[in-house]
Parts: structure tokens; sequence; C-alpha cells
């Protein structure tokens, strides 16, 4: 009886208020003008006035692309790393709009914090966006955020030491200069295994799978490790040592993403190269490493009061223009797929090399729950044949308490 | 031959000292080796988190002129005026509130004295960001997330929960004879006047000791600062400020700067500390007679 009333009561309220804002909206003078209030976060660096404030500008062009809105932007910091925790901690008091990175996808779809991109607006963002960019932010079926950003990691190497030939295998390299690569970070060494056939979650996306980063082909990429970590012409790179050797010569290659391009350009010039990975010759024969990709996206919060206008923002902010315009800014590599067929963009070395990487030497990085069981097993396995402790004898039992980790969620 | 054993005596009494400096001067070193680094670091003229030499190659000011300068990523000038506002408001509300409760559980005697302590032992043993979470949201319940207003919560979070850790100056104000307090009342002093005219002055080192803890807390204090600032950029103290210029994105530029800022940060401490510290000296000595 009670519910009932409820019921009626807000069923009141909302035509009540329903014809309130139908009668405001045909009788107010100033050309029937919703005023609107727009929450919007992004990292420090694209409302910086050093860097253009692309998210300052983007914004201001929305607005003037909608005259029938008067919007009122309320700007606030939060990275792509911390903006989900940020929402899923507390989705009411959060931004209306912000920019995430995929792997944070589900912490904020299971706080239910994450709009469903449907309609028209799939459509448009389907039609500019490649295959991949989209099943990287897609869950059960749902499109979640609109890509502005290919976000994975590639090599930098000194073209002085390195011809285009020797880049594409990882042997030949440490055969002709210094290699480092971030051995001790799972998000990076993850890539031998998977360049040998070991696979997550089936095609990524399915958790009964498990993990399969057992068996033989693992115990082979481990003993390869082994020897890789003890040739004396690899470096392991931790604690920024990698981008300090390119700087002072006594590093001719190392394994990083688009944040370090300017700080690589700088210490190499115009011997910069730039590569997506290499082949690796495991018992003779080639294979290829392959990163986590992933996408950085524009989402819209479930608790936002201008629903509308927030998601229209979101796709503003993945359109072309934005990305080109963050391009040029802060050189941040565009995933818009006419972009990426844009001459003078693609002609770019960086853009070229994560375009390849994510087209032809990644695999998307899976955002299911149970994918935060598996990087601290893999980060252990680094540290112990840095530490010696993994050895080529023990390195078949290793492997499989490696994968019997990835596959459990004990602490 | 009585000669002979003063002088070797002498000389076993040199061994031991030499040995015991020796040990002294190692654990020295060590223990001000990463500061030494700090510093030197914040020298450095060369980018990057990683060097391979102990000592910079090239020493520079920039990071420090960069710090103040270079504001529009990392606002530095105003994170520090932030936490030295929150600091200081929060140092003298808390100071307030310990010194006035120690007082209250050591002179008076009143029914809940002895729950009161009880209590405030057993909440004192819980880590208080376990209640962080729940701060954060009867914070913004009140409304004092958004804006300005932040630093108000700031203030609240960090003096709030001051009346809890009154021991310590509880034990030394019990330490002041209450013949001092007794004689006071007889002359026609109230409870007020004996607190700010003879237990204060008599307890300068621990006045000087509540001082500084209670400024330095909010002062280095990040996990409550972090979940209460969230993305509001104007409002952050330098401990997220700090933390922000050691993300992936920004460490490799902005890391000698950290290291600056990291300086900078001791200087209030070390100055309020070297202007308290002479009245660390006995406070107690010449008051009470015979």
């Amino acid at each position: 009886m009670r519910r009932r009333a409820v019921s009626a009561i807000t069923a009141a309220v909302l035509t009540v208020s329903l014809a309130v804002t139908g009668l405001t909206g045909c009788g107010s003078g100033d050309g029937g003008k919703e005023s609107v209030r727009l929450m919007v976060w992004s990292p420090q660096g694209d409302q910086s006035v050093d860097q253009g404030q692309w998210l300052q500008t983007c914004c201001n062009a929305f607005a003037e692309e909608h005259p029938e809105w008067d919007i009122t932007f309320v700007y606030g910091v939060a990275d792509e790393a911390s903006s989900a925790g940020q929402v899923s901690q507390d989705a009411e008091a959060s931004a209306d709009v912000f920019l995430y990175a995929n792997d944070n996808l589900t912490t904020m779809t299971d706080a239910n914090a994450l709009v469903k991109f449907g309609g028209k607006y799939r459509e448009e963002i389907e039609a500019v966006n490649s295959r991949t960019s989209l099943d990287s932010l897609t869950k059960d079926g749902e499109i979640y955020g609109v890509p502005f950003a290919i976000n994975t990691w590639f090599m930098f190497y000194d073209k002085s030491v390195f011809s285009e030939e020797d880049v594409k295998n990882l042997d030949t390299m440490l055969e002709k200069g210094v290699v480092s690569f971030p051995f001790t970070n799972s998000w990076y060494l993850a890539s031998f295994y998977i360049g040998n056939g070991c696979s997550l979650f089936g095609d990524g996306t399915d958790a009964s799978a498990g993990v399969d980063f057992g068996g033989e082909k693992a115990q082979e990429v481990t003993d390869y490790l082994i020897d890789l970590e003890s040739n004396p012409n690899f470096r392991i790179d931790a604690d920024g040592s990698g981008i300090a050797g390119m700087r002072d010569g006594s590093i001719n290659a190392m394994f990083s993403g688009s944040w370090d391009a300017a700080a690589v350009k700088e210490a190499l010039g115009d011997n910069m190269g730039v590569a997506a990975l290499p082949t690796y010759t495991l018992n003779g024969e080639e294979k290829q490493m392959y990163a986590y990709a992933g996408t950085k996206a524009v989402g819209v919060n479930t608790q936002s009061d201008y629903m509308v206008q927030a998601v229209e923002l979101a796709v503003f902010l993945g359109n072309e223009y934005s990305q080109r315009l963050h391009y040029e800014l802060e050189n941040v590599v565009p995933c818009h797929t006419g972009l990426l067929a844009d001459e003078e963009i693609i002609s770019d070395e960086v853009v070229a090399a994560i375009n390849d990487t994510f087209n032809r030497t990644s695999i998307l990085q899976p955002n299911l729950a149970e994918m935060s069981n598996c990087w601290v097993p893999v980060e252990n396995m680094g540290k112990g044949i840095r530490n010696g402790s993994i050895t080529h004898d023990n390195s078949a039992e290793q492997t499989e308490q490696m994968n019997e980790a990835m596959n459990s969620n004990g602490i | 031959m009585a000669g002979k054993k003063i002088q070797s005596a002498k000389r076993r009494r040199f061994i031991n000292n030499s040995i015991v400096h020796v040990i002294l001067a190692i654990l020295a070193a060590i223990w001000v080796f990463p500061i030494v680094w700090v510093v030197l670091t914040s020298f450095r003229a060369e980018q990057g988190s990683y060097v391979s030499t102990f000592f910079p190659q090239s020493y520079t000011l920039d990071n420090y002129i960069r710090l103040f300068t270079d504001t529009t990523i990392l606002n530095f000038p105003k994170m520090f005026m932030n936490t030295l506002f929150i600091a200081v408001c929060s140092c003298i509300l808390s100071t307030f509130y310990v010194l006035a409760v120690s007082y209250c559980l050591s002179r008076l005697r009143f029914r809940l004295r002895k729950p009161y302590m009880n209590m405030a032992m057993i909440l004192g043993l819980f880590p208080g960001f376990m209640s962080m979470i729940a701060v954060y949201f009867i914070l913004k319940a009140i409304g004092l997330t958004e804006g300005n207003l932040i630093k108000l919560a700031l203030i609240l979070v960090y003096s709030g929960g001051a009346a809890l850790s009154f021991q310590i100056a509880k034990g030394f104000f019990d330490t002041v004879p209450f013949a001092v307090d007794e004689a006071a009342l007889l002359d026609g002093c109230t409870r007020w006047q004996i607190f700010t005219k003879i237990t204060l002055p008599l307890s300068k080192p621990i006045v000087i000791y509540t001082v500084l803890t209670s400024f330095m807390a909010p002062w280095l204090d990040f996990i409550f600062a972090k979940v209460i600032c969230r993305a509001n950029s104007d409002q952050y103290t330098i401990a997220i400020g700090l933390w922000n210029m050691l993300q992936k994105e920004y460490i490799d530029n902005w890391y000698t700067c950290f290291a600056a800022g990291a300086v900078l940060i001791s200087i209030p401490i070390a100055a309020l500390f070297l202007y308290m510290q002479r009245y660390y000296v006995d406070g107690l000595s010449g008051a009470v007679k015979g």
C-alpha cells in the first residue's frame, strides 16, 4: 500500500516537474536556453596553459556547437589511471565526464558508475574506430566509452647502432648493442610468454577458460628469459635506468610508451628510432613478442544530472577535431581511423610505431576482474630470475607455480 | 708497577672509545646518507630519476626555481600555502584540545574521567585511516567536500581526534605538584587562570612537544588529503603534489624538483623546532622550592 502511495507521489512529482520544465522551456526569454553544469575531469597536462589547454579548448568548442545549452564547465584533475578509483569511490560527487584507461573498465562497471553508449551515439563511435579499440571498451556487448587514444608500449632504439633490419629480432639486437627491458614489470614481461602461445582467458574475454601460462611452452620461455637475463648486453630497466642509459649512451634500446617519447627524442635527436615489438629466437624459431594494449577513453558517469549533454560532450571529446588537437598539443596518439589514415599524422614515427604495435604485435589486455591475479606472479618470475633463485634446474617447477598463482585468487 | 697499571687502563679506555666512535660514525653515516642524497638530488642538473653516480655531475638551483615558476602543471607555491594554512590552523586547534583535555583529566575529578580515559585508550588502538571513507561521506553530507571548504574539512579532520591523544601531556601535568594549584586557589585563582598562568608555564617542554607533533601530522599527511581533495587540484596539499611528481608521466621531468620539494617541506618543521627547542630545557627548574 505504502509503496503504491510512494509511486503515485513520484509520478505526480515527475508530471509536475515535466510540466514546469516544459513551460519554462517555452516561456523563457533568452531563446529557451537550458542551463547545464558539467563537471569534467582530465589529467593536469590537458588543462595546462603551457600545453595549450586541450580540455578547455574542446569544451568551449562544444559549447559553441550547442548554442541551445548554456553550459558551465567545472574542471577537475584526475588522470586516466586514477579516475576510476575516484569515480567508483563516490560516483555522485564525481565528474559527469572523465577520461579513463580501459583496464579500469570493470572497476567502474562493478560500481555501476559507467554509462553505456547506445543508439546513434554508438553508431557514431563504431563508425570511426577500429574493431580492436571498440573491443577494448566493450563488456557484455555494450560499449562503455569513447576511445580517444591508444595505450601500449613499444621499442625506442638508437638508429646509429641498429639498422631497421636489426630491430626485427631481439637476439640480433643483443649482438650489436645494449638492450634494456623492464624485466621485473609484468605489464612488459608477459609479452614473451604470450609470444610462445600462452593465453589469458581464452580470447581474453572468457573468465572460465582461465590463464594458460604453464606447460612446456611456458617453461621454454622461462629458460629463454634466464639466458636473456645473463646476456652481457642485456640490462634490466627499473626505476628509470633505461632512459638514463639512453641519455648517457650506455643503453641503445629500451621499451616504454609514448610518455617517454619526448625524453628519448631529447637524448637521441635524429637518431631516435621507434618500432613495434621485435621477435625473439626460441630454440631456433622466431617468436613474436606481444604487448598488452588498451585504449584511453572518455566515460560518462551514471549519476550525471545532464545525461544528454554529458554523452554528447563525451562523443565530442573523442571526435576527429578533439583527437587532432590532442595530438597537435600534447602528442597524444589518436585512435580515430580517419586520423590514422591522415598522411601527416601517420608519418610521425611514434604514431606509426604505436599503431603498428596495436595492430600487429599486441593483444588486448583482458579487462576481467580475474586479471588482477595475473600481475604479481609474473613480476615475481622476473624478480626470481634477476636474483638467481630461478635457474634452469627449477624452471619447470617455478613456471608451474606461476601458472597456478595466476589461476587462483588467493593472496 | 702502579704507573704501568694506569697506563694500560688508559690505553684500554682509548681503545674502547675508538671502537665505539668508529661504530657511531658508521651508524651516523648510514642514517644521514638518505638525507644527504635527497639534498644532493635537489641540486642535480641532470634530469631523470635514475643516476649512475652518487654525486651529481653538475649542480644547479633550477630545480628550486622551477618549483616556484613552472606552475601550470603542478602548482607548488599554491600547494605549499594550502598546506601551511591547514597545518597552522589545525596545529593551534589540536594543541589547545590536547592541553585542555590533559589538564582536565589531570586536575579535575569527575565521574566520567575513568570511562573517558578507557574509551580513549581503546579508540586509540585503531588506525585513524580505518574511518577514512566514513569521514569522507560525513564531510560530503555536511557539504564540506567542494571548493575552499575542503580546507576547513581537512582542518577538522586533523584536529578533531586530537583530544584522544592526551596521555603524554596528562602524564607530564601529573608531575606538577598539586600544592602549587592549591596555593593558587587559596590566592583566588580560577581554574582557567591556574591552567594558563601556572600549569602551562611550568610545562613548556610538553607544550612544545604537542605543538610540534600537531603541526607535523597535517603537514605530512597524505592519505586523508588524497581521499578528501579528490579531483580538486586547487586544494591539493604538498604531499599530493609530491606524489603526483612521481607519476609515470611526470617522473622523468620532475624527479629532481621532487627532491627540491622534499627539502623545502622540511624547512618549516626545522624552523619551528629550532625556534622552540630552547624551551625544551627543563621547564620545571626553580618552580617549586624546598
